[in-house]
C-alpha cells in the first residue's frame, strides 16, 4: 500500500556516564562541559537526525556526533549498526536519560519513512518539523524554533520532488544534499512558514509517489 | 498530549494518501505513553519546637533554629543569607588601597605576591616578604623590642582599613601601659598570618603580633583577628600561636581586644612560650570568658536587610 509508514527500528541504545575525556574529544564533545554520552543506532538515518534534534528541546543535551553509514542499513557492518550512530553529550547522566527518552519517543511515534510505491521499494521522508531544536537549526543555519521541511527520497525522485516542493509554496531551500550522500539518497531542507513547509512537503511526497509509479514518462 | 509531542507529518501523509486514492486508512500510530506526574508534595502537619534548640541558637549568630516553610527556608531568611554572603564576597574581593599604609604613617611592607588573585590562590607566597621589603625592614624598623605589632590586610582589606588603626593604637598603648617596648608600626599588604614569623625574626622581637582581616563569614566582612607568637621564627606552626578572632563592632570591641592581647603578650614574655604550652590559668581574671571554657553569653543577630511588611 502506498504511503504506508515504515517504522524505524532502534537497534541499540547505550549510556556512558563519566566518559573518558579522550572519547569525549574524539566524538566532538567538550570534556570541560560534558561528562556523559548517550548513543543510539537506528536503521533509518533521517528520522534519527530529527529525533536527535527533538532531544535538544527536551533536555540539556548537545548532539555532538551524528553520521550516516555508507550505503545504508541494507549493507550494515553488523546487526546493531543500522544506518546511523547518533551521540548526545551532557553535563550529567540524568540529562542523557531525558534526551534518549525524547529520541526514542520521536522515533517510535513520529518521524519515519513512508513507502512511495505499493511494493515499498521506493521510500520517502516528507517530514515537517514545526519548531527546530538547537541541533538542526545550527546545521541549517536558521533560528531555533523556526519550522523546517526535511525531505528525503532516492536520487531521481528527490530531485524531481524538490522542484515540485519549491514551486508548491513560499519556501526557500536552506540546504540541498544532492546524491550521492552516504546512504545514496538525496535530501533537502526547506525553510518558510509552517503552512508553507507543510504544503511543500506534501507536494514533494506526491511527486515522489508519481515518479515511482511512472518512472519513464517524460 | 499527543499533539504536543509529535509533528503533524503523519496526519498530512494520511490526507495525501486519501487524495491519491488509497482506500484503507493509515494504521493508527502507537499511543504515546503517559508521562507520570511529579510526586505529590507532602508538607509537615505538626510544628516542632524545642526549647533546648532555641536556647542554643541564642548563643550564636550562626543560622541555627531559623525555622522553615515546607522543605525550604523562609524568604526573609534567604534574603538575609544572600545579603550576608554578598558582604563576605565583597570583602574578599577588596584590595588594600595602594598608599593606605603611608597615609596612616605605617611602614609599608609587601609580600612575594604579585596580584590579588595570586594572593588568594597562593598562601605560601603571602607568608614571606619580598626582597625590597626585607631591605626596608632591616633599615628602618626598631630592633630588639618586646612586642612587634603588624597590621595587615589578610583576607579582608575592608576590616584592615576599617578598625585596623583603632586596634593597632589601642594595642600599642595597652602594651606600653604594661611596660613592654613596642616596635615600629607597620602594615603588610597581601599578608597571611605566618608572615609575622619572618618579620618578628628580622626585627628580633620577643613577641610578634599580626592584626589582620579574618576570613569573611556570613555578615562579617569587617572582622579582625590577632595572632601572637613568642620567639617568632620561620618554621613556627599554628601550635605556637595564640589568637583572638571576631574583633569588630558586633563582636569583641577593639579596645577590649587590645587589652586582652597585651595581657597575652606579657604572659608569653613571662612564661617564655606561646601556643598550646602557654598556661592560661593565671590569666583567668584578666581574660575572662575567652579562657574560662564556659559557653558564650547570648548574642543577637544583626539584620542586614529589612523586609517591608
Amino acid at each position: 500500500m502506498t504511503l504506508e509508514p515504515i517504522f524505524p527500528k532502534i537497534l541499540s541504545v547505550r549510556r556512558i556516564p563519566g566518559a573518558d575525556p579522550a572519547l569525549l574529544r574524539a566524538y566532538g564533545a567538550d570534556p570541560g562541559r560534558h561528562t556523559s554520552l548517550g548513543l543510539i543506532t537506528v536503521d533509518q538515518d533521517d528520522p534519527t537526525y530529527v529525533a536527535l534534534d527533538e532531544a535538544t528541546k527536551h533536555a540539556e543535551v548537545d548532539v555532538v556526533y551524528a553520521r550516516s553509514f555508507y550505503a545504508g542499513s541494507a549493507h550494515a557492518s553488523g546487526a546493531l549498526s543500522g544506518e546511523i550512530l547518533g551521540v548526545i553529550a551532557a553535563a550529567d547522566p540524568a540529562e542523557i536519560d531525558a534526551g534518549l527518552d525524547a529520541i526514542i519517543r520521536c522515533l517510535e511515534h513520529d518521524a519515519c519513512f513512508y513507502a512511495a510505491n505499493a511494493a515499498g521499494t521506493v521510500t520517502v521522508f516528507p517530514h515537517v518539523i514545526a519548531s527546530l531544536g538547537r541541533y538542526l537549526s545550527a546545521q541549517a543555519g536558521i533560528a531555533p524554533g523556526s519550522p523546517m521541511a526535511y525531505l528525503v527520497a532516492p536520487p531521481m525522485e528527490a530531485t524531481v520532488g524538490l522542484d515540485a516542493a519549491l514551486k508548491a509554496a513560499d519556501v526557500t531551500a536552506v540546504k540541498v544534499f544532492p546524491p550521492p550522500t552516504e546512504t545514496n539518497f538525496a535530501a533537502s531542507w526547506l525553510s518558510g512558514s509552517l503552512p508553507a513547509c507543510e504544503a511543500a512537503a506534501m507536494a514533494f511526497a506526491a511527486m515522489v509517489v508519481e515518479v515511482a509509479g511512472a518512472p519513464r514518462e517524460r | 498530549m499527543n499533539e504536543l509531542h509529535t509533528s503533524r507529518t503523519r496526519e498530512l501523509v494520511a490526507v495525501l494518501r486519501r487524495e491519491l486514492g488509497g482506500a484503507a486508512p493509515l494504521p493508527p500510530p502507537p499511543p504515546v505513553p503517559e508521562i507520570p506526574l511529579p510526586p505529590a508534595r507532602i508538607w509537615p502537619t505538626e510544628s516542632h519546637r524545642s526549647s533546648y534548640a532555641e536556647r542554643t541558637a541564642g548563643h550564636t549568630t550562626a543560622l541555627l533554629g531559623v525555622g522553615h516553610c515546607g522543605t525550604r527556608y523562609h524568604t526573609d531568611l534567604v534574603l538575609q543569607f544572600q545579603a550576608e554572603l554578598a558582604v563576605a564576597h565583597g570583602a574578599v574581593a577588596t584590595e588594600l588601597e595602594a598608599d593606605w599604609a603611608e597615609k596612616n604613617g605605617l611602614l609599608p611592607l609587601h609580600t612575594r605576591v604579585s596580584s590579588h588573585r595570586e594572593f588568594l590562590l597562593r598562601p605560601d607566597l603571602g607568608r614571606r616578604l619580598n626582597d625590597a621589603s626585607v631591605e626596608r625592614l632591616r633599615a628602618e624598623a626598631r630592633k630588639g623590642v618586646d612586642v612587634q605589632p603588624i597590621l595587615a590586610d589578610g583576607l579582608s582589606a575592608v576590616a584592615c582599613m576599617g578598625a585596623g588603626m583603632e586596634l593597632l593604637g589601642h594595642f600599642t598603648r595597652a602594651c606600653e601601659a604594661r611596660g613592654l617596648s613596642v616596635g615600629t608600626p607597620m602594615c603588610a599588604h597581601h599578608a597571611r598570618v605566618w608572615l609575622e614569623d619572618e618579620i618578628g625574626e628580622i626585627v628580633g622581637a620577643k613577641v610578634a603580633a599580626i592584626l589582620l582581616g579574618e576570613r569573611p563569614g556570613l555578615g562579617t566582612g569587617d572582622g579582625l583577628s590577632a595572632y601572637l607568637v613568642y620567639h617568632p621564627k620561620v618554621g613556627n606552626t599554628d601550635g605556637n600561636r595564640n589568637m583572638m578572632s571576631n574583633i569588630h563592632a558586633r563582636g569583641i570591641h577593639p579596645n577590649e581586644a587590645a587589652n586582652k592581647l597585651a595581657v597575652l603578650a606579657r604572659a608569653m614574655i613571662q612564661q617564655q612560650t606561646s601556643g598550646v604550652s602557654l598556661d592560661l590559668r593565671p590569666l583567668l581574671a584578666e581574660l575572662g570568658d575567652a579562657v574560662s571554657g564556659k559557653p558564650q553569653a547570648p548574642q543577637a543577630r544583626v539584620r542586614l536587610v529589612e523586609v517591608p511588611r
